[in-house]
């Protein structure tokens, strides 16, 4: 066989391998309700923050002072809210920016954390003491006042908010790679002394790398319901998304002095977008861990 | 300690005429109940406790002794379940009460002590503590005051150094052996007439395994507790126990006086276990040796004779594949009571009583 | 245990060392016009310049930071425009109304936590543990200030069994005499029950609300902490000596589920002060939480920035004494171990 054929072949295995392994993971999730509950939700806002502001075509932003506080009905679902903006246009484009927020948070934190985490298991000795000290300086501070630090002192915004989310997630990811890495630090010293040549940091990385695979998108699952959440607690204080920006948590303050007094839907619904958002992903987080750790779902 | 095949005191052999049992255990069943199948851990065992007499269990791993010793005292917890048979303790079906009326029974008439003693007393509370929980349960009269001195006296007894000043100390500041003490005193604190040891020394090393061993020796011979050891050690086997019940994926397929079962082993699984350990000298020491092919799955009861599998004798008879063997008395051996469950126990018995014939 | 103390309180000092500087970068020196910032948008020139002044923007960084830190151990939190109070005094008069009400929630949450915890595990009852479980799951995921609303809207809006967004007592009510400043425990020291039952129904809401995401925090980790705890072998060696299930339970495996779930009690601590923010400007609860808010909204930034050192520092502080309280509880930590006997 010559060493093209040999590639294709490989290259042909590792594809159906891939495919098995996507199969695998699909029967996982069908089989237990909660994980497929989580994803379908996850699926669901996704696809309402994608197509629901094509399929409706409503300007989120147009105000119509003919149609203030109008209840929900079929022209309006959602109805609309006190300058006459279409909530429902307003929710799909909030479920836009949240998601976008809570991926961006994830990508970002997570890359920056996991280096982080990993330069200071890897090098150890004073980088790890210096950047442990600056995660735990990070730490030192409650999530959403460090957030309203940075809103404050960088600049009120959406952007400057999301940054504000993702300061307090760094050290998260940072601590959970740092542990990962130490935990097989020692191990491979030994192996690394018998197999003469191979580069500590390959090894390390090889025995690292599968376990950080399933962890690091857990502790992700978790962080993403955390930054959604984060922003509209901003959003409601007045520290993230400005108005008239169709951010959900900016949306529930819009709706907050309406609520007894016969506009319950202006709040009701972005409200019922976070609350959907966050679950699913702390459901995900809780089911993927218990998989993981089969310990930990006792039989009760 | 004697060294020799059950040769001390207490009334050697079984002799079912002799009446007088503090326990007896009639065809105890109990299961563990997942979403995967029922596992049927104990299946129907009975066994027959004297006063002051010692009975050792073996077998191998997953046969079911811990599950049947948990059963015993009512406490297996869920998944597990006891679902059929007999526990008379003292005259008694305790099988029969509930967790309110066990309260009088565990830790006055009979108690356990448990394999591991790291994870067998609990880390936040004092040694003291811990014991004094037993006394002041079951002897309420004490006192405070009374319990505490007779924990000291307990400590002492089980020869716990500086007993009066350590039994404030919590579990981690005692070494394993020393932790299996305190859990001897605390099974020991109410003078029960049963106690079921299991695995007491599996988890320390040789030579607290003998210093443990023969502390529990002294203190049941003093006692006159009637003692029921799980064991994986045949050696521990041949120095303790007067009697010896050989358990087999949840059943027990044979029983003997301990002197009989090492000359005469009749079932075929016995024998094998005995046949692994080369020199009968080393049975004083190590674990239980281990047999080729793997037990047979308790979630399935397969017909025929568990054992069959493995089985030197019975491989390919169709008898045992097909129908279960029953218990059959093996008589004929020096001391009556014998049984073992193989549809070839007469035979055998016969061909060592042939033996002997020649031999002798 | 004296070197457990130090190392700790050492560790402390550090993390509060690095978030002040946190802090000052992101406080002091990355905003265009710090002094601005303080001063409000309506302030004159004369009036900054004496706040650039004031905060010594023209020194070097290094003794603008002393002076930053130096200032707020004196309590010289700065001025508040809107209400024309030093902040210290503001925050002052809020707090009573936020550690009264904090107290009930984490009270509610610590209590409901515990009685759930045992609920979902004590009997191993798969559909309570579920059902408790799902709840705990909105409890992490609902947004505070829309469940205000939502049960506003329910409580008051459509059943109206409970008082709207009026504050601690109704309009007509006094407040009791000045004791402790909490309203329910002052009512009930000068025997005013008419008092207490009012500010007890202006309370509920709120205080469930905000303790609504900590009891779902305690709740999940007293669980966790429960099932491991619960299969433990003390707990049968405990029941062998003829202790009954429950007492057994309580005795051996509460403790033991206890002690590691008091590290979450910085966690909930910030859970509760977040929450504060959130939650109190819903029922205009006149506390600390509400002054930020509308801190934020009058743009009177020199109150937010207050609160965000304060938050941090007392943050830090409850993780300090947790860890130490759970080093003098565990008898692992306190004592030695036989090696060292
Ligand atoms: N909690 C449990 N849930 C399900 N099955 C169990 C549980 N505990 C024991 N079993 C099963 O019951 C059977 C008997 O177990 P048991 O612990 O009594 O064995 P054993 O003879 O004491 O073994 P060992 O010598 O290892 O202590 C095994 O097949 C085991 O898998
Ligand atoms: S019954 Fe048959 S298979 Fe079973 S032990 Fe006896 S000889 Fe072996
Ligand atoms: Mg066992």
């Amino acid at each position: 066989m010559s060493a093209a054929a040999q590639a294709r072949t490989t290259w042909f295995e590792r594809f159906a391998g891939s495919i098995r392994a996507l199969m695998r993971v699909l029967r996982i999730i069908v089989r237990d309700p909660g994980l497929a509950f989580a994803v379908g939700l996850i699926l669901l806002l996704g696809l309402i923050a994608v197509l629901g502001p094509v399929v409706w075509n409503k300007d989120p932003l147009e105000i119509d002072i003919g149609n203030i506080l109008a209840p929900p009905s079929a022209s309006s679902p959602m109805g609309t809210d006190d300058v006459g903006r279409d909530v429902f246009a307003r929710f799909n484009q909030g479920a836009r920016i949240s998601l976008a927020v809570g991926a961006a948070v994830v990508v970002i934190a997570g890359t920056v954390g996991v280096l982080i985490g990993i330069a200071a298991g890897v090098f150890g000795r004073w980088v790890d003491a210096a950047l442990m000290r600056m995660v735990d300086a990070l730490l030192a501070f409650p999530a959403l006042v460090l957030a309203m630090a940075v809103t404050v002192g960088l600049g009120i915004g959406l952007k400057t908010a999301t940054v504000g989310i993702i300061l307090p997630s760094i050290p998260f990811y940072a601590r959970l790679m740092r542990s990962e890495v130490i935990q097989v630090r020692s191990a491979v010293y030994v192996e690394a002394a018998a197999a003469l040549g191979a580069k500590r940091g390959r090894i390390i990385a090889r025995h690292v790398f599968p376990n950080a695979m399933t962890s690091v998108p857990i502790l992700a699952a978790a962080n993403f319901g955390f930054a959604i959440l984060t922003m509209a607690a901003l959003g409601f204080v007045g520290l993230g998304a400005q108005v008239p920006t169709p951010e959900w948590g900016t949306m529930i303050t819009e709706g907050q002095q309406y609520i007894v007094t016969g506009g319950w839907w202006v709040s009701l619904f972005p409200g019922i977008g976070v609350l959907l958002a966050v679950v699913a992903g702390s459901l995900l987080a809780d089911r993927a861990r218990d998989m993981v750790d089969p310990r930990r779902e006792r039989d009760i | 300690m004697s060294t020799s095949v059950a040769e001390h005191g207490q009334g050697a052999g079984l002799s079912p005429e002799h009446g007088g049992h503090v326990l007896r255990v009639a065809g105890l069943q109990s299961e563990f109940r997942s979403r995967r199948g029922t596992v049927k851990a104990v299946r129907a065992v009975s066994l027959e406790l004297e006063p002051g007499q010692r009975v050792g269990i073996v077998g191998e791993s997953g046969s079911g002794k811990s599950a049947f010793a948990l059963s015993v005292l009512g406490l297996l917890e869920p998944p597990g379940y006891v679902v059929g048979g007999e526990v008379i303790l003292n005259g008694r079906n305790i099988a029969e009460l509930d967790d309110r009326q066990m309260q009088t029974v565990r830790g006055k008439e009979i108690s356990i002590v448990f394999q591991d003693p790291m994870s067998a007393l609990n880390p936040v509370k004092t040694i003291g503590q811990q014991i004094t929980e037993t006394i002041r349960k079951h002897q309420p009269q004490l006192g405070k005051k009374g319990a505490r001195a007779a924990a000291i006296e307990l400590l002492r007894d089980v020869e716990v150094p500086a007993a009066g000043r350590r039994i404030d100390d919590y579990p981690h500041q005692y070494s394993g052996g020393m932790r299996q003490r305190v859990m001897i005193a605390i099974a020991l604190a109410n003078q029960p007439n049963v106690l079921i040891a299991d695995e007491p020394t599996t988890a320390l090393d040789v030579t607290t395994q003998a210093q443990v061993l023969t502390l529990l020796d002294r203190l049941v011979t003093e006692r006159g507790t009637a003692v029921i050891l799980i064991t994986h050690n045949l050696g521990i086997v041949a120095q303790f126990c007067d009697v010896v019940y050989v358990m087999y994926a949840g059943r027990v397929v044979e029983r003997a006086a301990t002197a009989d079962l090492f000359a005469h082993p009749v079932h075929p699984y016995t024998e094998a276990l005995l046949r692994a350990v080369p020199r009968p000298d080393q049975l004083a020491q190590g674990p239980l040796p281990s047999i080729p092919g793997a037990p047979p799955n308790l979630a399935e009861v397969a017909p025929g004779c568990s054992f069959e599998s493995r089985c030197p004798l019975g491989r390919g008879h169709k008898l045992c594949r097909t129908e279960v063997p029953v218990s059959t008395a093996a008589i004929g051996f020096g001391s009556g009571g014998a049984t073992a469950e193989c549809h070839f126990a007469k035979e055998r018995v016969a061909e060592y009583l042939d033996g002997d014939a020649t031999t002798a | 245990m004296l070197k457990l103390v130090l190392t700790r309180t050492a560790a402390s000092l550090v993390a509060i060392f690095g978030a002040s500087i946190l802090a000052f970068v992101l406080l002091r020196v990355a905003p265009a016009d710090p002094a601005r910032l303080l001063a409000g948008p309506f302030a004159t020139e004369e009036v900054v310049e004496a706040q650039r002044v004031a905060l010594g923007l023209k020194d070097s960084l290094v003794s603008q930071y002393f002076r930053y830190i130096g200032d707020f151990f004196q309590g010289d939190w700065g001025f508040s425009f809107s209400v024309g109070r030093p902040v210290i005094d503001q925050i002052g008069s809020r707090l009573p109304a936020s550690i009264e009400l904090g107290l009930y929630a984490f009270i509610f949450a610590l209590v409901g936590a515990v009685i759930c915890a045992l609920l979902a595990t004590y009997r191993r009852r798969r559909a309570v543990d579920h059902t408790i479980n799902g709840f705990a799951l909105f409890g992490l995921g609902t947004p505070p200030f829309w469940l205000a609303l939502i049960v506003l809207l329910v409580f008051f809006g459509i059943l109206d069994i409970l008082p709207g967004p009026e504050g601690r007592l109704s309009p007509r009510q006094e407040a009791p005499p000045e004791v402790t400043r909490m309203y329910t425990i002052d009512a009930l020291l000068a025997g005013q029950l008419g008092t207490f039952f009012d500010a007890g129904k202006h309370l509920l809401l709120p205080a469930l609300v905000l303790g609504f995401a900590p009891w779902a925090f305690f709740f999940r980790l007293l669980r966790a902490s429960l099932l491991e705890v619960s299969g433990e072998q003390y707990l049968a060696t405990a029941r062998s000596k003829g202790i009954r299930r429950w007492t057994a339970f309580r005795r051996h495996a509460l403790p033991n589920a206890f002690l590691p779930t008091l590290t979450a009690a910085g966690l909930i601590f910030a859970a509760l002060l977040a929450g504060s923010v959130l939650v109190e400007s819903v029922y205009q609860w006149p506390g600390l939480g509400a002054l930020v808010r509308d801190g934020v909204i009058e743009q009177d930034y020199a109150v937010v920035q207050a609160f965000i050192l304060i938050g941090a520092f007392a943050y830090v502080v409850v993780n300090l004494v947790v860890d130490i309280l759970y080093g003098v509880i565990d008898p692992r930590t306190r004592t030695g171990s036989a090696v060292t006997k």
